[in-house]
């Protein structure tokens, strides 16, 4: 299978973008849209979605077939890693989910559709219509593609056309995801172009945000701050820059029988998208009260990636990103061995595939990521917050295990220090369809109501 | 006291072998082992990590299987087998934004085996042809060694200063608030002109970004200077910051067209605080470095930890016998090609750009 040349990003990587080829695909898409896309109605438009995930769950869908036979090559994930990260993406994007995140987000699910009223809206006499933006442009950064699957998705909603840029290397995914929806609705998908060039390239976004009326970035706190100062005052503008998330594994829970499923959560977190995306877990804090409960838990988990490693083998990385894990295991290991009580490490032989490194300093540690993960034994909640403190305003998801009567505690003490997601251990790099984005509302940025008071 | 009878006459040794110019693999290598045993038994953090390792002096068996010491661990540890009262000299690692440095500590006898290292390799590369007949003014773009006394470069420039320096030269930098180094801009105009003027070659010793700031200087007063021929320029250490960065080739470009040197009388030299020896590469716009006989570089694969074949990338691990009051076996996190007995350096392993979203640099 080959892909033809529909977007932007089907050029050869030699091709060269020009500001004015990004206006012509802009205009086209806005026209596109007043003809195919602005005319929808939701229920058509959900078949669609619904439809397509469908198909990429089907092992033979020549699409899905693609990704993992060529996904590889262009984003590092070995191919059982792609496997998992898409299967439980389009596991969640059913009807049911769909119509959830439309309640969630706008009460009635056919706001786009006609005026209408939620109960409050009843209450107050009023009707309202919800609008979406014409022309949306996404800024996406790395290669888990969720963040532009998501974007796509939205965009579709609000019925607004949408350019998607991508980093050099992280369009391969959401470019296929759109060829699939050419190959079912060629004119729904010629509402969207997707392209890929190095961030920083002022005259080509100037070109791009010029047609736009919103804009979403993710990415570096530096660089979705950059597209904020880059927009005309009109454009509206959703920005998440960078986040960081982590474990929380209690006394009880694992020192019960669940241990081993809580080992196995952990290290199904570790694995997924080879721990790259905002997700994942960089420490996994162990209650441990002195006991070793935490060293245990890090002997247990290098053991269990091990084992996964040798099913679902991390995809290869560069020279760069193996020396830094190299150095990194090496610091460790001199400490370890100069304080074993306090550091100890385990690593994948011959490799850098995975790293466990245990350490008794419950200051939050960033990991270099691609399978490299801390595990710190802290005395309670409260050591384990004081300690991520330098990370608090960017923490996203914390996953927990812990026993059914000490999940309402923690989780208010989580939500009250900061964290936006808290979810199962297992679970970290699966949040459902109506995830609200770093705790904020996902159409709240796009929408423009009308409302029409009775 | 540590500096065992044994130590001294292995130093001894070894730096016999340095001012014989070497000596062969078969004598490295015995001086390698003799070293390192040494080494396992006097540096308690590093005799821990070889039994963690399960090497000892006795188990060894080739010299490469030495284990390695990252270079940040100086940074945690004390690694010497040099009693306090012994010490001498304490070199740190430079940059602004670190705020633990390495520490490499000297005692007068290893200070003096570190300048018998540094002495024969930068003549070899550095100096003019005509050395030996006439001493060329050392102009160095560096604070004095009082004003810099935990600098190794500053060290290495006094010595070689004052070993093979003509009366002309000097250090023409101070040290900030900030411990950043500042050219004395007026000082270096006034070294160009009187080298220029006296039509004696000159030697101009500096780091990457002192060079920037004179070329920066030089262009700011739209200057040009054709230094005399035979004169050489050796430029060594990354930008930490400290100016704008230029790709290598633009420097020494702008060196030459500043400073009326070829760009084969450009030389840069790989050196670390953490080490006692040089390398330096042959040729400027050639990036393949060297190191002298008595120590030796391999470029290891991050993945395994073996060496890569030639031609391919990896992390530099260095076996400095200078190294004798030290670890004499440095894992260092730069990237270099395997080139025959040298390599390319690529420089420090960057913060990988993240293929996710966790973009945080670690």
């Amino acid at each position: 299978m080959t892909l033809p040349n529909y977007f932007l990003a089907d050029l050869p990587p030699e091709a060269d973008l020009t500001p004015a080829m990004v206006t012509d695909a802009c205009l086209t898409l806005k026209r596109n849209r007043a003809h195919y896309l602005a005319v929808r109605d939701t229920p058509s438009i959900l078949r669609t979605l619904v439809r397509t995930g469908e198909d990429w769950l089907c092992d033979d869908y020549p699409f899905r077939r693609f990704a993992l036979k060529e996904g590889p090559l262009h984003t590092g994930f070995s191919a059982h890693t792609l496997a998992t990260g898409l299967d439980h993406f389009f596991k969640q994007l059913t009807g049911e989910n769909i119509e959830a995140l439309l309640a969630q987000e706008l009460g009635p699910a056919h706001r786009f559709d006609a005026f209408c009223a939620s109960n409050s809206d009843s209450r107050t006499r009023r009707l309202a219509l919800a609008t979406g933006p014409e022309l949306v442009g996404h800024i996406t950064a790395g290669c888990v593609p969720n963040a532009a699957f998501m974007a796509i998705l939205l965009g579709l909603l609000t019925r607004s056309a949408q350019f998607i840029k991508c980093s050099r290397g992280g369009a391969f995914l959401p470019r296929v995801f759109l060829h699939s929806l050419y190959g079912s609705e060629p004119k729904l998908a010629a509402c969207i172009e997707i392209a890929a060039w190095r961030g920083g390239s002022p005259a080509l976004e100037e070109a791009l945000f010029a047609q736009c009326d919103a804009v979403t970035a993710t990415g570096e706190d530096v660089s979705v701050e950059k597209v904020r100062r880059a927009l005309p005052p009109r454009v509206r503008f959703a920005g998440y820059g960078h986040q960081v998330s982590f474990g929380y594994i209690t006394r009880e829970a694992i020192s019960g029988w669940r241990a081993k499923k809580i080992v196995a959560a952990a290290a199904a977190d570790v694995v997924a998208w080879d721990q790259l995306g905002c997700l994942s877990p960089h420490v996994f804090y162990v209650e441990d009260n002195n006991v070793g409960f935490a060293l245990q838990f890090a002997e247990q988990l290098a053991a269990e990636l091990e084992r996964r490693e040798a099913a679902e083998p991390r995809g290869k990385i560069s020279t760069e990103d193996a020396a830094h894990i190299a150095a990194r295991r090496a610091i460790y290991e001199v400490r370890a061995a100069h304080s074993p009580e306090t550091t100890r490490h385990w690593c994948s032989a011959d490799s850098t595939a995975w790293t466990v490194v245990y350490e008794a300093d419950a200051r939050f540690a960033l990991s270099c990521l691609n399978r490299f993960i801390y595990v710190k034994p802290v005395l309670d909640v409260g050591e384990a917050l004081r300690g991520a403190d330098p990370v608090r305003d960017h923490t996203s998801t914390v996953g927990l295990a812990a026993q059914e009567h000490e999940l309402e505690g923690l989780a208010k003490q989580f939500a009250r220090w900061g964290a936006t997601r808290l979810c199962p251990l297992g679970q970290m790099q699966n949040p459902p369809l109506t995830w609200r984005h770093d705790g904020r509302l996902l159409l709240g940025d796009m929408v423009r109501w009308t409302d029409w008071e009775q | 006291m540590t500096t065992t009878s044994s130590f001294t006459a292995c130093t001894h040794r070894i730096r016999a072998f340095i001012e014989r110019g070497g000596g062969g693999d078969t004598a490295f290598a015995t001086l390698v082992r003799e070293l390192f045993a040494l080494q396992f038994a006097h540096v308690a953090p590093y005799r821990r990590l070889c039994e963690a390792r399960g090497v000892s002096p006795e188990s060894l068996g080739d010299w490469r299987q030495i284990p390695a010491v990252p270079a940040a661990a100086f940074k945690e540890f004390e690694l010497t087998s040099l009693a306090p009262s012994e010490c001498v000299a304490v070199f740190h690692s430079s940059g602004t934004t670190e705020h633990r440095p390495s520490r490499y500590f000297h005692s007068a006898d290893s200070l003096a085996v570190y300048e018998a290292a540094l002495r024969p390799w930068f003549a070899r590369h550095v100096l003019p042809t005509a050395w030996s007949a006439f001493r060329p003014a050392m102009v160095c773009l560096a604070p004095p060694p009082q004003l810099a006394p935990h600098s190794s470069l500053v060290h290495m420039f006094a010595c070689v200063s004052a070993t093979f320096g003509g009366s002309g030269s000097r250090f023409l930098a101070t040290v900030g608030a900030d411990k950043a180094w500042q050219l004395d801009s007026a000082a270096a105009l006034d070294a160009l002109r009187e080298a220029e003027s006296a039509g004696q070659s000159v030697v101009l010793l500096g780091t990457a970004f002192m060079f920037v700031h004179m070329l920066d200087e030089l262009a700011r007063r739209s200057l040009c200077f054709t230094l005399p021929p035979g004169s050489r320029l050796m430029e060594t250490g990354g930008y930490k910051g400290r100016s704008r960065e230029l790709p290598k080739a633009e420097l020494h470009a702008l060196l030459t067209d500043r400073l009326g040197v070829p760009p084969e009388s450009i030389v840069c030299e790989y050196g670390m605080s953490e080490l006692s020896s040089q390398a330096y590469s042959l040729v400027a716009n050639h990036s393949v470095f060297h190191f002298p006989p008595w120590c030796r570089a391999l470029v290891v694969s991050p993945e395994t930890g073996r060496e890569v074949p030639d031609g391919e990338t990896g992390l530099l691990r260095i076996f400095d016998l200078a190294n004798v009051g030290s670890v004499l076996a440095l894992q260092t996190e730069d990237l270099a090609v395997r080139r025959g007995d040298g390599f390319e350096l690529l420089g420090r392993a960057a913060p990988a750009e993240a293929r996710g979203c966790s973009l945080l640099a670690a």
